[in-house]
């Protein structure tokens, strides 16, 4: 069928213009034929009626009615002769053809299921922890205000703001909505016929659950009247505790419970998860005591919304002035103490941020690596269709057609690729969140939902294109029609072009694979220095218990550290225990700092006094714990409430404030919080180093006072076990029940647990980034091996041509393994590079660790070397076993 | 032979008339009593099962008239087969299309 022979233009008749409107939608090969019989119908239609005499007006009817129907025709052409037709009939044909080489539809599949199946994976976690916005309206315009050091000193300012300076900017800032505190707290609820069980308090000001956009279910949430000191005591519940213990019974409102002894009215039950700044089982007015008029006490955090119009910029400018205002206002206790604003949502996963970027990054390294490695299958299986492809160019098909077909074979396996990918990312996705560390926040988030389908379909599509487009490319620049049919021939032009295509590819994947395998090295040097740093402590057998004495039982000093005498007498008079102490917290708690001055020194100006960790301890502590005592003595039995104050300083203490001194029998100022306790303590000892911080970071100054000139009514309880440790728990818990039956014990955890749970995160990072660089290495050794043994196979007779002419099997075998090396340095040398500036994005990752090691940099390029060699090796055996004649022959 | 397109009524009517002589897309129209959005499928249809070949009229027919050249479809011997079983399935559509004027008209060459 041809187009007709273009004739001189006629007056259009009616419905011509409906027909031109509609031929948009007629698929363009057929377009101007259709225009041309639709045009045809209707002049001859025009003339008959015209020269029948019949009504203008009539025939312009018929004919425009008739115009209307060319929509139906337009679209069924479209339906059926358009592209999508066409792409199901290529996808029909790409279909046969790899159901003819299942072997190649298999590794394809399989890279690719691996490949988008674990990106998906870690992308679902990141999109769950990062991406999603918080469940609230507009959740970018809720912000926490932090404190923040104007010198950079984080010891002494920290993000938590005191009361005063909370009612002080609620005051004064216009850039807010709503303002309100929080501040988190722990009580323990009794119930009869049930164990006494900790909750854990949000204590708020009146705006906090609106902010949180906390709807009551049931009942009414917490109102400014609730926080007036005489006020009757009440709390809102959540939703989790409602049910697991309440049973979800709507009259539990205007119930009282018991929380520490005192009763308190339920008044509302809010969702659980409208705890977004801590896990909160209830949630209480602040009633402000005593400290809440100190302005030196920073406990609370503030969360803000912004007023409408506010940009968070404005916001930021005015709380600065604020904080500026009180820092000369109140030098004492706001010196050094600036503001800042942070988006909620970046102030509760900010810091898993770095690591998961990180493991997404090296993941799509990965699927990249695979792209480039199947990107070279589909050139090798081009070539060797190029006869195929000739033929069906030689029978008519045009360049599209050719070019769709290749693609509807890369998206066929792509489609289903992406489908098993699915599958292995949902196991993956278990897998991550099974195996991530606890610290991961918002991991109930993690989900396949929409936005990681989507992500999931995007990626394979991008593949699909990604290795199906290339051979397409080189098509173009194959003259197809003409050289593929010469039989025997070999395209010299498209082969040569062909090659360079592949080397560059290996190249690339040599080089993504250089940074991936650098990148895993210094994680896992930096994990490896971690798991052989000397904890300071010996955590095996070692069993560790918070245990709190509600305030309102045990309010006289006295009584706690009774209690706390009591109590380690009796847990060490159990059988299965070595030994046992009494301290806050322990080796592995971080604690906190409290300011001191040295007696005898210039006292600095006030609010910039040195700060050091606060551990009060029972004697024999040390012992306990494993921790050496490097001078003078233990705290011990005789040092009273009533007499002198003593205390031992860590290694760091003496290290900061006497470089080079003896500290033994200097005096440490600090005053106390107890009436005619010692306020002045004389340093009697000197311990090693506890690396309560984190073993990744080096110690910090801290002071030891005894628990009874420090009596601190939540202490912990360490038990060394003889036997198995965590079969002591339950005589435990029995023992402490026994002194006090309203006791909860919470949390006993073997200190080998917490150990381990101190490393988890650089092991999961390390672990994971490792095997992602371990696949990257095997898959640019595949590569490498699969562009050499082709090479080896287009230059047999090359090669039979130089043994003939005197070459040995030593200078083949030298000269195809120097191929291999010579994409291998390359893509070394790339890669290198690219990890150098990369270093600095794992900087986070690795806590002042050179990330730029030497070693491990050169390490990495000879193993890749190596890999390279070895994956050269192979091929470039065969081919120093060619035999001359019969390549030739074969030439 | 089992026909390659569904023979519904309207088809039927379609394939009647072209048995019967008429060839062009609005005689097809004038012929059968269907609306264009009709039978123009069906045409498309009956094309693409290879049972109705179309071409294009001779340029100095059409030239000689003062117009653009019309298409027209002619039954294939494929077509004229589905034709007899058409006929059986729809015997109303077989007798509704009589022949206007009884003599074919002239086939342009």
């Amino acid at each position: 069928m041809t187009t007709p022979e273009h004739l001189p233009p006629q007056t259009p008749p009616p419905g011509l213009a409906l027909v031109r409107l509609f031929a948009p939608i007629v698929p363009s090969h057929r377009r101007e034929e259709w225009i041309a019989e639709w045009n045809g119908e209707l002049q001859h239609a025009w003339r008959e009626a015209r020269s029948r005499a019949e009504p203008a007006l009539l025939t312009w009817m018929r004919l425009t009615l008739r115009s209307v129907g060319a929509v139906s025709d337009a679209t069924w052409l479209r339906r059926h002769d358009g592209g999508f037709d066409m792409l199901s009939l290529d996808l029909k044909y790409a279909l046969r053809s790899l159901r003819r080489r299942p072997s190649f539809a298999t590794t394809v599949v399989l890279t690719l299921a691996l490949g988008i199946g674990a990106t998906t994976a870690i992308f679902s976690v990141v999109n769950g922890v990062l991406l999603r916005p918080l469940p609230l309206t507009d959740p970018e315009r809720v912000v926490m205000l932090h404190g923040q050091p104007t010198d950079g000193d984080v010891e002494k300012v920290t993000d938590g703001s005191s009361f005063p300076d909370f009612l002080d900017i609620r005051a004064q800032a216009r850039s807010f909505s709503r303002m309100g505190a929080w501040r988190a707290w722990t009580a323990v609820l009794t119930t009869p016929g049930a164990e006494p069980a900790t909750m854990r308090i949000s204590l708020v000001t009146s705006d906090v659950l609106p902010l949180l956009d906390a709807t009551p279910i049931v009942g009414r949430s917490l109102q400014p009247a609730d926080e007036h000191a005489d006020a009757p005591a009440v709390a809102v519940m959540s939703a989790a505790l409602w049910r697991s213990r309440f049973g979800g019974d709507p009259s539990v409102v205007g119930r009282a419970i018991s929380l520490d002894g005192n009763p308190v009215t339920i008044v509302g039950v809010v969702p659980t998860q409208s705890a977004l700044l801590g896990p909160t089982e209830l949630w209480r007015p602040i009633v402000p005591d005593p400290m809440d008029r100190a302005r030196g006490a920073h406990r609370y955090l503030i969360i803000a919304r912004l007023a409408p119009n506010v940009t968070r910029e404005r916001a930021e400018t005015e709380v600065r002035t604020i904080a500026r205002r009180l820092e000369q206002q109140y030098p004492a206790d706001n010196a050094k103490r600036g503001a800042r604003l942070q988006s909620l949502q970046d102030s509760i996963v900010g810091e898993a941020r770095p690591a998961l970027l990180v493991l997404l990054g090296a993941v799509v390294l990965v699927l990249l690596i695979g792209c480039a490695n199947l990107a070279n299958l589909f050139l090798v299986r081009a070539a060797a269709r190029e006869r195929e492809t000739a033929v069906r160019a030689a029978l008519g098909a045009g360049f599209g057609q050719l070019i769709r077909h290749l693609l509807a074979e890369s998206l066929l396996l792509t489609i289903v690729g992406g489908a098993a990918g699915l599958v292995v990312a949902w196991g993956g996705m278990k897998a991550l969140l099974a195996l991530a560390p606890r610290t991961i926040p918002r991991a109930d988030q993690v989900a396949l939902d929409g936005p990681v389908l989507l992500f999931l379909l995007v990626i394979s599509v991008l593949t699909g294109l990604a290795f199906g487009l290339l051979p397409a490319l080189q098509l173009r620049r194959a003259n197809v029609s003409l050289g593929g049919l010469r039989d025997g021939a070999r395209g010299a032009t498209t082969g040569r072009a062909r090659r360079r295509w592949r080397t560059a590819l290996v190249v690339s994947e040599v080089a993504l694979a250089t940074v991936l395998v650098i990148g895993a090295s210094l994680l896992v040097k930096r994990f490896w220095q971690l798991q052989t740093t000397d904890p300071g402590f010996n955590p095996s057998g070692l069993l560790v218990a918070k245990i709190e004495l509600p305030r309102s039982r045990y309010e006289k000093p006295d009584a706690v550290v009774r209690f706390y005498e009591q109590l380690r007498r009796d847990v060490d008079g159990m059988p299965g225990v070595q030994s046992s102490s009494i301290a806050y917290e322990h080796p592995l708690g971080e604690g906190w700092t409290s300011s001191f001055t040295i007696e005898g020194r210039i006292a600095p100006p006030q609010g910039q006094e040195p700060e050091a960790r606060v551990r009060p301890v029972q004697p024999g502590y040390f012992r306990n714990a494993g921790i050496r005592l490097l001078r003078g003595r233990d705290v011990s039995e005789q040092d009273r409430g009533d007499t002198p104050g003593v205390v031992v300083i860590n290694e760091s203490f003496a290290r900061r404030h006497f470089p080079g001194e003896n500290p033994i029998g200097r005096r440490l100022v600090r005053g106390s919080w107890w009436p005619n306790f010692p306020s002045t303590f004389e340093i009697v000892g000197v311990a090693a180093d506890e690396r309560f911080m984190g073993l990744a970071a080096s110690g910090a100054p801290a002071t030891y006072f005894p628990h009874a000139q420090f009596p601190m009514n939540e202490m912990w309880l360490l038990v060394r076990a003889s036997g198995d440790a965590r079969a002591l728990i339950p005589a435990l818990r029995a023992q402490v029940w026994r002194l006090d039956s309203a006791l909860p014990m919470d949390d006993v955890q073997a200190m080998p647990d917490l150990l381990g749970r101190s490393v988890a995160e650089p092991r999961f990072n390390s672990g994971l980034v490792s095997s992602f660089a371990g696949a990257a290495l095997l898959l640019a050794a595949i590569g490498i091996y699969g562009v050499l043994s082709y090479t080896v196979t287009q230059r047999t007779g090359e090669i039979g041509v130089r043994m003939a002419l005197g070459a040995s099997r030593a200078n083949v075998l030298r000269l195809v393994v120097a191929q291999g090396l010579g994409v291998a340095v390359v893509g070394v040398a790339i890669g290198t590079l690219g990890a150098f500036s990369l270093a600095r994005a794992l900087a986070s990752l690795l806590y002042g660790m050179n990330g730029r090691d030497p070693v491990i940099f050169g390490g990495s390029a000879l193993l890749l070397t190596s890999v390279a060699a070895l994956a050269a090796y192979v091929p470039a055996l065969r081919a120093s076993r060619i035999e001359p004649v019969e390549a030739l022959r074969y030439e | 032979m089992p026909s390659p397109v569904r023979l519904t009524h309207s088809t039927t009517l379609v394939l009647v008339a072209l048995a019967r002589g008429v060839r062009h897309g609005f005689d097809l129209l004038d012929e059968t009593g269907l609306e264009s959005g009709t039978v123009y499928p069906i045409l498309r249809r009956l094309e693409r099962a290879g049972l109705v070949r179309s071409r294009w009229e001779a340029v100095q027919h059409a030239r000689a008239e003062g117009r653009p050249p019309r298409r027209y479809y002619e039954l294939s011997g494929a077509g004229a087969e589905v034709v007899k079983e058409a006929r059986a399935l729809h015997p109303d559509a077989a007798r509704a299309t009589a022949p206007r004027g009884g003599v074919p008209r002239p086939r342009p060459a």
